[in-house]
């Protein structure tokens, strides 16, 4: 696999793509993987994107308090998720990654009840939308402050590189958590250490409103890696081929105990950054709807029909079966219903403290004094 | 006067203070082009420009850092944190570097500069759009700190702030930013002394003691008394450091029954280290124990994000049990 990370050459000028905007295949080299993979890579970008607007009509309806549309990140998302061997590897990912979470194969249900906040959550509804979190697929659980769980996934990855299993660590982030000086702490640490780990940057151009010439000096992200002494891949993160094949090289490279890489993916975000922004006050409706004309998933199924492997009754056929499951999901999720107002205070410390056990009294007595039903 | 609400307060007292003194510069994430994502900027990068309104890199050591070098070097420097939750990768430049600069350098550098910070919860926002800080801030010497609940008390504080000599952290709770509008003075020189507590209603049978977002459910609290026909005394203390030991002691000493509320956790709280100065100072006029009621020691909830609160039903219960005492 080694020969595959030298296939791609870090800190070019020009983003890596495989396929061109007409999905047709522009590497020097052919396309190894078969039908079953190159359609599983379309049906997880396909689903990302469902889940996605779904999510945005669930906040209208008042059944979600917030997300963070993932709409044009799908090929970057999907991409990364499909270089990782899920159980083994680990990931760290960032609120905008719901198509990466959906793609490592984070049940909808839970995925929904996170967004909900019902009992269908495993997190028992702790976090805020947008923040998923899965012990079972290795997916560390998402925290608000930007690029905060940087320098927690080198931490693993040493952990990683000290168990000798031959395991590696992705960590995901913004274009604007580069800024964060979490980030360059974890960043450089890793580097020193020659820990197994990739940190790959879904570079959308905008923090919120702060566009890259704000962010940065550097002329991309790609290029930071080269202060800290690794490899800084720029590729075309709207195509999901060069997304996966660049991070199934890398990933090679890490477990193979190459260390560390930065892989810098371009995309752009459809949606604004959150239900609570308004994206008109800092970019033109010209400037998306023109990145709208380079969506990911129809350039990704010109490729697929062009192969043959793909139609339209079969694109009929995923959207259908799709949009079953997740029905069911949002009905399941919704059925679940609220969290017991007393959980809030379990999962504190291992033991709860005497001070909290009698701040919990407190509250019962004030609630049943208020005529409340305590047990609910 | 102009009916405004909080939010809209804050984006013109900023208008104001920088139309006043040129010095003024605001810097932050999205302050600029966007107007900050609460609007708390807006209109002042149209006014004032990129050189005045700075949209700074995602990174908030940089914006304290900067705020501090700025402020040494004779500017005055207006930082906001998007949300109080994200002041921690700035924390070591606020604690470390702004707290302690006057102090270590004899008086010789100073560092004249607020940080803004909308905190506090109800907002459905989960752990890392809901806390209230305050303690970390009260705790660190070298800082004054501030926590306004109306728009008028934001305008005179921010004022206050800005203008004077020392590093001023200054919180503002977002969960009153839309919710009220009140009559605001358009003097540009309307000031409030720092440490100036306020009361805001007046009364013989108990003392309820709040600040910033939990003034809200203190007042509603207040007003039950009422209808119940117990007059409560309540004090706003709006600046925590420092604070307005003088109207507090007075009030509690004259009553004699004391509640403090604050939506912050429990432990180590700005209420514990008032109801610490009042058991010290005057425990011989208490007719019953200062009772607290606050938050809990736990990350804030989302699910939970109303009932985490000391609403109304737990003031109303901890008011009982001193007057029961
Ligand atoms: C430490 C910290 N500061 C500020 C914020 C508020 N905030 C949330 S998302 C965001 C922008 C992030 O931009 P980027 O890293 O480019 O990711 P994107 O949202 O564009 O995918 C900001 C400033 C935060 N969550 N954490
Ligand atoms: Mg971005």
């Amino acid at each position: 696999m080694i020969t595959d990370a030298q296939r791609f050459q870090p800190f070019s000028e020009e983003p890596i793509r495989l396929i061109d905007e007409g999905g047709a295949w522009v590497a020097p080299f052919s396309c190894d993987l078969d039908d079953d993979t190159l359609i599983g890579l379309y049906r997880h970008m396909v689903l990302g994107r469902m889940v996605d607007e779904r999510l945005v009509r669930l906040q209208r309806l008042g059944k979600s308090s917030f997300v963070a549309p993932s709409s044009g990140h799908e090929a970057a998302q999907v991409g990364i998720a499909a270089a990782l061997r899920v159980g083994r590897d680990w990931v760290f990912p960032y609120y905008r990654d719901t198509a990466l979470a959906l793609a490592l194969g984070w049940p909808l249900e839970e995925m929904l009840g996170q967004m909900m906040g019902t009992r269908a959550d495993p997190a028992r509804a702790r976090q805020m939308p947008a923040h998923p979190g899965s012990r079972a697929l290795n997916m560390f659980t998402v925290a608000s402050p930007i690029a905060s769980h940087v320098p927690v996934a080198v931490g693993t990855a040493i952990a990683q590189k000290l168990a000798g299993a031959g395991d590696a660590t992705v960590c995901t982030f913004g274009d604007g958590a580069t800024s964060e000086g979490d980030w360059h702490a974890g960043v450089n640490f890793a580097s020193a250490q020659g820990a197994p780990i990739v940190f790959a940057c879904e570079n959308n151009r905008y923090a919120i409103s702060v566009d890259l010439q704000h962010q940065t000096g550097s002329p991309n992200v790609a290029a930071k890696a080269h202060a800290y002494g690794m490899p800084g891949y720029l590729v075309d993160g709207m195509d999901v081929l060069a997304s996966y094949l660049v991070m199934r090289d890398v990933m090679a490279a890490a477990r193979d105990g190459l260390g560390p890489a930065l892989v810098e993916l371009t995309v752009y975000r459809y949606g604004p950054h959150s239900t609570a922004d308004d994206d008109s006050v800092y970019r033109s409706g010209e400037e998306v709807a023109a990145w709208r004309e380079r969506d990911p998933i129809p350039r990704y199924r010109r490729f697929l029909e062009a192969r043959e492997v793909w139609s339209d009754a079969r694109e009929d056929e995923l959207r259908a079966a799709l949009k079953a499951e997740i029905d069911v999901a949002v009905k399941a999720s919704d059925d679940a219903g609220p969290v017991p107002v007393e959980w809030m205070f379990d999962d504190v410390l291992s033991r709860p403290t005497p001070q909290l056990e009698r701040q919990r009294e407190r509250f019962r007595a004030a609630r049943r004094a208020a005529g409340e039903d305590v047990e609910g | 006067m102009a009916v405004q609400n909080y939010v809209q307060t804050i984006a013109r007292t900023l208008m104001e203070e920088m139309r006043r003194d040129e010095r003024v510069v605001v810097l932050g994430e999205d302050v600029g082009k966007r107007g900050g994502v609460f609007l708390a900027t807006e209109h002042l990068y149209d006014t004032f420009g990129p050189d005045r309104v700075i949209d700074t890199p995602l990174s908030e050591a940089a914006i304290i850092g900067a705020a501090i070098g700025m402020s040494v070097h004779g500017r005055r420097p207006v930082a906001e944190i998007q949300f109080s939750d994200y002041v921690y990768p700035g924390f070591d430049q606020l604690v470390s570097q702004a707290a302690k600069l006057r102090y270590r350098s004899g008086g010789a550098f100073t560092a004249p500069m607020v940080v803004r910070m909308p905190a506090g919860g109800g907002v459905k926002g989960g752990h890392h759009h809901s806390q209230n800080p305050e303690a970390h801030f009260v705790h660190t010497p070298g800082l004054q700190v501030v926590y306004p609940s109306t728009p008028s008390d934001a305008k005179g504080c921010l004022k206050t702030a800005i203008r004077g000599d020392d590093p001023v952290v200054f919180l503002e709770p977002k969960r009153l930013y839309r919710a009220v509008k009140e009559d605001v003075s358009d003097d540009v020189d309307f000031t409030l002394p720092s440490g100036s507590g306020v009361r805001r209603r007046e009364g013989d049978d108990v003392v309820l003691i709040s600040y910033g977002a939990s003034m809200g459910e203190t007042l509603k609290a207040a007003d039950t008394l009422s209808e119940q026909g117990i007059a409560a005394d309540v004090i706003d203390l709006r600046w925590l450091m420092p604070w307005d030991e003088r109207l507090v002691l007075e009030r509690v000493a004259a009553v004699g029954r004391v509640v403090l509320v604050s939506e912050a956790t429990h432990s180590a709280s700005m209420i514990s280290e008032v109801a610490a100065t009042i058991a010290e100072e005057v425990l011989d006029m208490l007719e019953a124990p200062p009772l607290r009621v606050s938050g809990f020691d736990t990350p804030y909830p989302y699910a939970q994000d109303r009932v985490y609160l000391p609403g109304p039903n737990r003031i109303l219960h901890a008011v009982q049990q001193v007057l029961d005492y």
